[in-house]
């Protein structure tokens, strides 16, 4: 055998490019069959139940969010209900202050006016008494003047015959009438 | 004093005045001295004083009308001051007074004037009372400066201003 004839028979060298040899298919679907054998038996089971546990805990997580949501949408309600009785709480209150606030002020004008109307008459007679006061000194004064300048120019003026005048007017009057 | 005793005590001294036949002098010397002790807190004081002797209180009555009335009057005086009726003699002398002219058919005229009116003008105020009030008047004049000027005349119940006092009163009491 040549050279190159022992070159063209390398055992190395495969029949086809693609293929493998025969006895490697064989034997490597048997490797393959005894691998995925072994996996089944061993490693399914277990796969299976670590997809089992998963699946549960997935499930939990997904009951109790579900639970979770619940009670946030039964909060939610509850909240928008105590929304609902605040808003109509707040405008029960604002209603009743409004009113209140009306009243109070409805009742104050009222008070003011009286006590204005009160204060007014009250100055008004304070003001006439003052006046009254005033005009009382003022003729109390011209009359203790007038006394003291009477008294002061009635000597001067009554002389004798002033007297005996007032005497003779006296009887005469007297005299006349009846 | 009691209006009887007041009353006994001017009948009293008109019978003695009447029977020594001063009644008149006596009357109107005893009207002025009673308007004398009405006017003269000081004298009425020392005339009713209880504390004063008697003597000496019939000694103020000397001095004060001896010489000035007649001998009538100042015992007349001294008597009712003696009798401790000092305080009772304006009302003693007013009641005698009365009696006097109602026993001449009078009514007592009470003339208060701020000067001396001369017998004639009191003739015509007389004349002038009488005719204003019907009464014959018995007319009784004190010279009365409180009066200031004019006429006060009060016969009976009636009074007659005509007095520049109570005319300056009115315009006082007005003012």
């Amino acid at each position: 055998m040549s050279l190159f004839s022992i070159l063209a028979n390398d055992p190395a060298q495969t029949h086809s490019w693609l293929l493998p040899e025969n006895a490697e298919i064989i034997y490597g679907g048997i490797a393959s069959v005894l691998v995925i054998g072994g996996l089944v038996k061993f490693a399914f089971p277990q796969f299976t139940k670590f997809l089992n546990a998963r699946t549960e805990r997935i499930q939990k997580e997904l009951d109790a969010s579900a639970s979770d949501l619940s009670t946030a949408q039964t909060d939610a309600a509850g909240i928008r209900q105590a929304l609902g009785d605040i808003a109509g709480e707040r405008a029960r209150l604002l209603a009743d202050a409004n009113t209140q606030a009306a009243a109070v002020l409805t009742d104050g004008r009222a008070r003011l006016t009286v006590e204005i109307a009160e204060l007014e008459a009250r100055a008004t007679a304070d003001i006439e008494t003052a006046a009254a006061r005033g005009s009382d000194e003022l003729r109390a004064e011209i009359g203790r003047v007038a006394s003291i300048a009477v008294d002061a120019v009635l000597p001067s003026v009554l002389d004798g015959a002033t007297q005996q005048a007032l005497v003779e007017n006296f009887i005469s009057k007297v005299g006349a009438s009846r | 004093m009691s209006d009887n005793r007041i009353e006994g005590y001017a009948r009293a001294l008109f019978e003695i005045a009447r029977a020594e036949g001063t009644i008149d002098e006596v009357e109107d010397e005893l009207f002025r001295l009673a308007r004398t002790l009405e006017s003269s807190d000081a004298l009425r004081n020392a005339l009713t004083d209880e504390k004063i002797p008697v003597a000496r209180r019939e000694g103020i009555v000397e001095d004060l009308l001896g010489g000035k009335a007649t001998g009538t009057t100042v015992q007349l005086v001294s008597m009712v001051v003696a009798g401790g009726r000092g305080r009772d003699l304006p009302a003693i002398i007013d009641r005698l007074v009365q009696r006097a002219s109602s026993a001449k058919q009078l009514e007592v005229a009470e003339v208060r004037s701020a000067v001396e009116l001369t017998a004639d003008q009191q003739t015509r105020l007389a004349a002038a009372l009488a005719n204003a009030t019907g009464k014959q008047v018995n007319l009784k004049v004190v010279v009365d400066p409180s009066v200031l000027g004019g006429i006060v005349a009060t016969v009976g119940d009636t009074v007659i201003d005509g007095s520049i006092r109570t005319r300056l009163d009115n315009v006082k009491g007005r003012l």
